[in-house]
């Protein structure tokens, strides 16, 4: 069943073209990442889904609702992490979510939405005085007080520490588990590979790469990377590398059989082969490449 | 429920936030109950009276329109209410909740000079105290509402302070708080359609008709401003 439909959207400020008649579909239960630079369009989609912003052209639907339209019923049921957003300075952590419990029909319990956001050693604190990482930790309690089905999270591990953030992937993976369907933007492209089944790249307001996060990665191969040995003339080796100093990179669809191949004929040699490096194409690696067919 | 919750959230931070409570609380009750207690003393009671329910004018333009605009512009600026707008509730709790706490202190607050100079100074309460109460409550909403629609035209929450004081100086000239002005007949005729005109005259002369006229166009006002023009968020740049 599909969750989130979005079709043609555009959307522009003051002249500037910033969604350029996009579309996508996230299916029930599941983790959808967009990605792209800053600029792309990525918090405009967002905002828009979430009902901040009128779409100027084309549909958006969440929940099968209009979210500027029917926005107080829409609201009821998802979840919102922004990525710019401001609190009460002079609240402490636990003053400020029981403030958005009294907002919340049937909320999680205070303590359980702190801890959750892994919070659980500064409910007295002042929100001046947490720091940018937990003020996000804060922002996600907020959104997961109403148990949502849908959750947008706007760049949510912005500013962690990488135990803090890898304790964002768990919740985040559990809330997956258990049916919420979650729209994330990143920068963090290996947060989006762990976290996302799918996922969408923008660029200039365009989506310029979607699909399945596996197959998509699957169907760009990978890569053997190594050490040169000394004297060796890349030309020789059974595989086509290109070098960069002293080291090589071989790219396969196949990684580990060209590993095998290299390491056949290295051994055949009596040689070694330093360093080496097998592993499947990265998100990182598909960013890159997108950005460099773009020039 | 949730208009109940952020009511009782704007109170709270009301009297959380020490620099705004002595603008809009410490200061103008200093005002409200020193001046007319200093004219009974050095002038007479009528002066005393006359400042007195002028003083009504200082303390709606400060505790309730200067309040709202620069708490909601603060928030604004700050993204608060774009973050309260991410929560489950609607717009209108959101804004209906700022409002009713900010009148709701502001009519404690002139109830509470107009006692304090009655017992320091024994200078009379109202003659009628029913228009006084009307008069008052209705006022506190409208000027309220009305600090809340001013806020579009705040550019910078640094700004907002400033930008309500010529609100504060006119209501204050329009009502004879600051002694008689002489003014062009036009410029009073004028001045006696604001807002704050209306509650000081029907407070003063028992008469709500009018007041209640005036105040309901203020009131209508104020609702299509916020509706038209109210931001959320502050300007992209």
């Amino acid at each position: 069943m599909t969750t989130i439909q979005v079709n043609g959207l555009r959307k522009s400020y003051q002249g500037f073209e910033a969604v350029k008649g996009i579309s996508f579909e996230v299916s029930e239960g599941e983790v959808f990442a967009l990605l792209g630079r800053n600029g792309a369009g990525k918090t405009t989609t967002m905002e828009v889904l979430a009902g901040f912003q009128r779409a100027d052209a084309g549909s958006v639907r969440v929940l099968g609702l209009d979210p500027v339209a029917d926005r107080a019923a829409v609201r009821q049921r998802v979840g919102i992490m922004l990525q710019e957003a401001g609190f009460f300075p002079d609240l402490t952590v636990a003053q400020t979510v029981d403030a958005w419990r009294d907002f919340t029909a049937a909320p999680r319990p205070r303590d359980e939405a702190i801890e959750l956001a892994g919070l659980a050693g500064r409910p007295g604190t002042k929100v001046r005085q947490l720091s940018g990482g937990e003020k996000r930790r804060l922002d996600l309690a907020l959104a997961l007080l109403g148990r949502p089905d849908v959750l947008f999270l706007d760049e949510p591990t912005t500013g962690m520490d990488p135990e803090a953030r890898r304790n964002t992937w768990a919740v985040v993976r559990d809330l997956a588990r258990q049916g919420t369907t979650i729209l994330l933007t990143t920068h963090y492209l290996e947060e989006a590979q762990q976290l996302a089944g799918a996922m969408a790249i923008m660029d200039q307001g365009e989506i310029v790469a979607a699909g399945g996060m596996a197959e998509t990665l699957a169907a760009r191969g990978g890569r053997v990377a190594f050490r040169l040995p000394p004297r060796l003339d890349p030309g020789d080796l059974p595989l086509p590398v290109t070098v960069d100093g002293e080291h090589a990179v071989c790219h396969a669809e196949h990684p580990d059989l060209a590993a095998q191949t290299l390491l056949s004929w290295a051994a055949e040699r009596g040689l070694r082969l330093p360093g080496l490096e097998v592993r499947t194409a990265t998100l990182e690696d598909l960013f890159l490449d997108l950005r460099e067919s773009a020039r | 429920m949730s208009l109940a919750a952020t009511y009782r959230l704007g109170t709270r931070l009301f009297w959380r936030d020490r620099a705004m409570l002595f603008a809009s609380v410490i200061t103008p009750i200093g005002l409200a109950v020193g001046l007319p207690v200093l004219m009974r003393h050095v002038v007479g009671t009528a002066t005393a009276v006359t400042v007195s329910q002028g003083m009504i004018a200082m303390l709606l333009s400060i505790t309730a329109f200067m309040n709202v605009a620069v708490a909601l512009t603060n928030r604004r600026d700050q993204l608060v209410l774009k973050r309260l707008r991410a929560s489950r509730l609607t717009d209108g709790q959101i804004l209906l909740g700022q409002i009713a706490g900010t009148a709701t202190q502001t009519v404690i607050l002139i109830v509470a000079c107009a006692l304090a100079v009655r017992l320091l100074a024994d200078v009379p309460l109202p003659a009628n105290l029913l228009a006084f109460a009307v008069a008052v409550i209705a006022g506190s909403v409208v000027l309220s509402l009305l600090g809340a629609a001013y806020t579009a035209a705040i550019p910078r929450a640094e700004l907002a302070a400033a930008y309500t004081m010529p609100v504060f100086l006119v209501s204050l000239v329009s009502t004879g708080a600051m002694g008689p002005i002489p003014l062009p007949s036009w410029l009073q005729s004028a001045l006696d359609l604001l807002p704050t005109t209306a509650v000081v005259t029907a407070v003063r002369t028992g008469d709500l008709v009018l007041p209640a006229v005036d105040l309901a166009v203020w009131a209508a006002v104020g609702l299509v401003a916020i509706r038209l023009w109210f931001r959320w968020e502050p300007r992209r740049s």
